[in-house]
């Protein structure tokens, strides 16, 4: 089981793990999604697109230090142990709490009961945003491999 | 090899037998429900609004009970508890043994002792698969709807047959729509949405009479000032009940609910209880939870069950989204601060340092902290300032071992 460890004392707010998301997920079709075609994804992307959102936010404390807010997938959680659809599931091998985004009625009690704030809604109120640790890229989450200063990394839980 | 049984089909008879069978690989679990199928009543507006078949409505996989080997009698309801020889009849005479047993058998629509409605066949509720069915039915026929209530409920049942071109009538109570989760201005934006759709509200004015034709049929609703409504059909949605009748009948201790400890155990040994039918929550989240902890007390864990908090709730209606936490009905005392702006509106209410209540209309994306802060009675005090921009940055802990985030205040 997989989980992005953060390290917040290393990360010095550039968002580049933020627009590294957007561009991820702005085209979901399976690729490898190697750095350089993130790189390419993100000068493609419109950043006016209000359906151009980010599974992680990070955060400033006010003084001069971030916090970095990323799905924990976590061992018990709060968003699937409330799904009223059976859209939001925990996966038991691989860690993940997968999203189906068909089964989802919108009903936003995940939003409600994840204790750290982590689901946003989709502008259109249809479906919720939330981290699939980027399952249609080959080489893993786009995040964790745009973060220069090695803030967040994947390791086994 | 143990045997437990569970009567009930939803939030928490569903979620205990997949928590059993988590702990117990072996032994037998076998699952009863009224329901012909599984089905979430989340969701049953989908299926009336013919948005989703009824498997569109399942939240398990279609394969759950065989994947999970679980006996599921379907169909079938329970007609008797025998406590002492520990058996479990239904059907036509028909009988399961437990070891364990677990009561989830939820709760049933209430009509309020108005003349005509308790007898009228053209009175439906609107919880369950076959209350769904029943209306579209009865909807095939005419598409003059009056529906008692506005709570979530009533509202779900609104916006499923106003997609379909029904004609509406709402009778409310309370001076506003959906009075349990919203305020004045909340509720105005719900209702101005769902009159946009062809709904008509009467708020603060309830039905007390009717007229029937020669089948008991109610053909108009007298309302208590005084004007007739004409109506094909009535839903009811005025509040639901414990179903405690089993559990009475059993001698297991009932009175208004099924009385359960903190381990969820009823006054009969061995004998669990969970969801609604224990009163002590009325909301999906909370019976899970439920359904979770008493089957790991089943299986021998020893889970001591908190008391849920049950004033939080969200809703989507026709894209209007809501996230409504705690009393906002309660500001004696409280600071009442409130942030509006074309697209968004935001209520909080702060008692001794400590949110009490919490509203958001708009984009309530990010927002669930609000609940952990106001069940958790955290000290907020230092951050009235941007208490509608409270982030989990403000209380942010990592559990260095596992990766985890924890609270820190």
């Amino acid at each position: 089981m997989k989980r992005i460890f953060i390290d917040p004392a290393k990360c010095d707010g550039c968002k580049n793990c933020t627009i590294a998301c957007m561009a991820s997920h702005a085209d979901m079709t399976p690729r490898r999604g190697s750095l350089d075609e993130l790189r390419q994804a993100v000068y493609a992307l419109d950043l006016t697109d209000p359906a151009v959102q980010s599974r992680n936010r990070i955060l400033s404390d006010g003084q001069g230090g971030y916090k970095p807010i990323f799905c924990r997938h976590c061992d018990v959680p709060d968003c699937a142990g409330t799904c009223m659809s059976g859209a939001l599931e925990k996966n038991l091998e691989t860690g993940l709490v997968e999203y189906n985004e068909d089964k989802c009625a919108a009903c936003y009690m995940c939003v409600m009961n994840c204790r750290y704030g982590v689901p946003a809604i989709s502008p259109d109120r249809k479906r919720i945003i939330k981290c699939d640790f980027c399952a249609h890229l080959e080489e893993g989450p786009a995040c964790v491999r745009a973060c220069p200063k090695k803030a967040i990394e994947v390791r086994e839980v | 090899m143990e045997r437990f049984v569970i009567i009930g089909a939803g939030a928490a008879g569903i979620t205990a037998a997949k928590t059993l069978r988590a702990f117990r690989p072996q032994d037998v679990i076998t699952v009863l429900s009224t329901d012909e199928q599984v089905h979430s009543r989340c969701m049953l507006h989908k299926f009336l609004g013919h948005e989703r078949t009824a498997e569109g409505i399942n939240f398990v996989p279609a394969d759950f009970f065989e994947k999970n080997d679980i006996y599921h009698i379907s169909g079938q309801t329970v007609t008797g508890i025998d406590t002492a020889a520990k058996t479990v009849s239904y059907g036509e005479g028909y009988s399961v043994p437990y070891d364990k047993l677990l009561i989830a058998a939820g709760s049933a629509f209430f009509i309020p002792p108005i003349p005509h409605f308790r007898e009228a066949p053209n009175v439906f509720g609107f919880r369950d698969l076959s209350d769904a069915l029943k209306i579209d039915a009865a909807f095939a026929g005419g598409k003059r709807v009056f529906i008692v209530g506005s709570g979530l409920v009533g509202l779900d049942a609104a916006s499923a047959l106003c997609r379909r071109g029904a004609q509406v009538t709402i009778a409310e109570m309370a001076p506003r729509v959906m009075p349990l989760q919203t305020d004045g201005y909340a509720a105005s934006v719900y209702q101005k949405v769902f009159e946009d759709h062809g709904c008509r509200f009467l708020l603060g004015i309830g039905a007390s009479d009717a007229v029937v034709d020669g089948e008991g049929n109610i053909t108009e609703v007298i309302l208590s000032t005084g004007e007739h409504v004409p109506c094909d059909f009535i839903i009811m949605a005025a509040g639901v009940r414990p179903r405690i009748q089993l559990a009475q009948a059993a001698g297991i201790r009932a009175e208004r609910a099924i009385e359960v400890d903190d381990h969820l155990r009823t006054s009969a040994p061995d004998v669990y209880a969970a969801g609604d039918c224990t009163g002590l929550s009325g909301v999906w989240p909370d019976a899970m939870a439920q359904g979770k902890a008493a089957a790991e007390n089943m299986a021998g864990v020893g889970t001591v069950y908190e008391k849920p908090y049950p004033f939080k709730n969200t809703s989507n209606f026709f894209g209007v989204t809501m996230l409504s936490v705690g009393r906002l009905d309660q500001t004696e005392g409280a600071d009442v601060i409130v942030h509006r702006t074309p697209k968004e509106y935001k209520k909080a209410i702060v008692k001794d340092g400590k949110l009490t209540g919490y509203l958001s209309l708009g984009d309530i994306s990010n927002s669930g902290l609000y609940l952990h802060l106001i069940k958790n009675g955290v000290d907020v005090s230092g951050k009235l300032d941007r208490i509608f921009r409270l982030t989990f940055a403000d209380f942010y802990g990592i559990n260095e071992k596992n990766g985890e985030y924890v609270y820190t205040v």
